[in-house]
């Protein structure tokens, strides 16, 4: 057992962790964050995608103890008193969840998606959201909902928000 | 994951190549861990201890200069190489096929090194850095050596590295900077996949050199061709060095087609 320190949504959390247990089975079953999914276990779909230091990754491929003294993102820091975020409420709009399960991972890449690229063109979309797998086939929705949610449905006039 | 074992983040390389002496055979070196990880959840990798080596700081140099070239740390990620200007400015093969590996999740973890290291047939980093005519320096507690990337890749997934070692470093030598290249990888979907084949070309005085990945157990580098060359030629001397396999992804022969197809397209962009 390891004694960790993970700033996890501006909260710190001390865990002590097996060393061979990955980031996202203490974020779920040691701290409880279950927002954070496991589908494949081996970096394929991007279910379970949190921001660490920064960077969006696969918090499967990524032991507990390596992310020591981390700050760390997930789909838990999204809303805020009760309102969920802009690209929440897009999603919400364009029906971009089916099952869900797709979603956090996909909520976490596309927030560092917009640090990165504050208006994505529709290919950057699609390009930047080729790790996250959604099987309900979602896509189409899931790409208009960033396009609403960083202006650029209305400014194209093919919606109007109240 | 499953299976148990302990966990070392040495803040010094000397301190990671002692761990690695007294655990050699039973010691595996973690930087991004997209392979190790996988391999260790699926059973096919049981070590009882896991050296992180991400706190060693000279393993994260990532460095270019006219006289020496690139040179890659074992713990620079392909985001980071990605977003390194002297890459992108003079070593376009690296640039384009690093765009390639996997989904932008696993190039924040995977590096180049890991990706020579576990020496795949379709490893992105493979081909091109054969075209580049790489180099790799491995370090145990008592050894320095330096090996071609050619002698480095011994067949699926082996390696000349030793328990005892790991690799520092891949070097690049400046001979192919600024060269015009390119880098096609077929796969079964738009998105990220395993490549089916890749071809990786570099141009250079009036020679260009090919690299194929996927098409044999290990990544190949062809004989040098002048510019001008007719593609058939190239075609045929792809052909005698590859012995694709069939699997879950295609046919041998349709490996073998493409290999063909692709040389062609990449001779015509790149203007070889």
């Amino acid at each position: 057992m390891k004694r960790i320190e993970l700033t996890i949504n501006g909260d710190l959390y001390r865990r002590d962790v097996h060393e061979h247990r990955t980031l996202l089975h203490v974020l779920r079953e040691e701290i409880g964050l279950t927002g954070t999914k496991e589908g494949c276990g081996a970096g394929e779909c991007g279910a379970c995608t949190v921001i660490m230091d920064g960077l969006p990754l696969n918090s499967c491929l990524v032991l507990a103890v390596e992310a020591d003294g981390a700050e760390i993102e997930t789909v838990e820091g999204e809303s805020k008193d009760g309102e969920l975020s802009g690209v929440q409420q897009a999603f919400d709009r364009h029906h971009a969840v089916q099952c869900g399960f797709c979603t956090p991972g996909m909520l976490m890449t596309i927030k560092d998606l917009l640090r990165r690229k504050p208006k994505p063109s529709r290919a950057e979309v699609i390009e930047g959201i080729e790790g996250n797998f959604c099987r309900c086939t979602g896509y189409e929705q899931i790409i208009e909902a960033v396009l609403d949610a960083t202006g650029q449905l209305e400014e194209k006039g093919e919606i109007k928000h109240a | 994951m499953t299976h148990e074992f302990r966990y070392h983040a040495p803040g010094s390389l000397a301190e990671a190549l002692e761990l690695l002496e007294r655990h050699a055979g039973d010691a595996v070196v973690l930087s991004g861990g997209t392979d190790l990880l996988v391999n260790i959840r699926s059973g096919l990798s049981k070590p009882s201890h896991v050296i992180d080596i991400k706190q060693i700081p000279e393993l994260k140099t990532l460095n270019y200069d006219g006289k020496n070239g690139l040179t890659i740390g074992a713990c620079v990620t392909v985001n980071e190489i990605l977003s390194y200007e002297p890459v992108a400015e003079s070593y376009a093969v690296l640039q384009a096929a690093g765009a390639e590996l996997a989904t932008y999740q696993l190039r924040n973890r995977a590096t180049a090194v890991g990706n020579i290291v576990t020496a795949s047939p379709c490893g992105d980093m493979s081909s091109p850095l054969l075209c580049l005519d790489a180099e790799v320096v491995i370090v145990s507690r008592n050894n320095t050596r330096r090996v071609s990337l050619r002698e480095f890749i011994t067949g699926v997934k082996t390696t000349v590295l030793a328990p005892n070692e790991l690799v520092r470093e891949i070097l690049v030598p400046p001979t192919y900077a600024g060269a015009e290249a390119g880098y096609k990888k077929l796969k079964r979907i738009k998105g990220h996949d395993l490549g089916v084949i890749a071809v990786a070309l570099v141009k250079h005085g009036g020679l260009f050199r090919v690299g194929i990945s996927s098409a044999a157990p290990t990544p190949l580098l062809l004989p040098e061709f002048a510019v001008g060359t007719p593609p058939e030629e190239v075609q045929d001397a792809a052909a005698a060095a590859i012995s694709p396999i069939d699997d879950v992804r295609c046919t041998k022969e349709y490996r073998a087609f493409m290999v063909g197809v692709y040389i062609e397209r990449l001779m015509s962009e790149v203007g070889a």
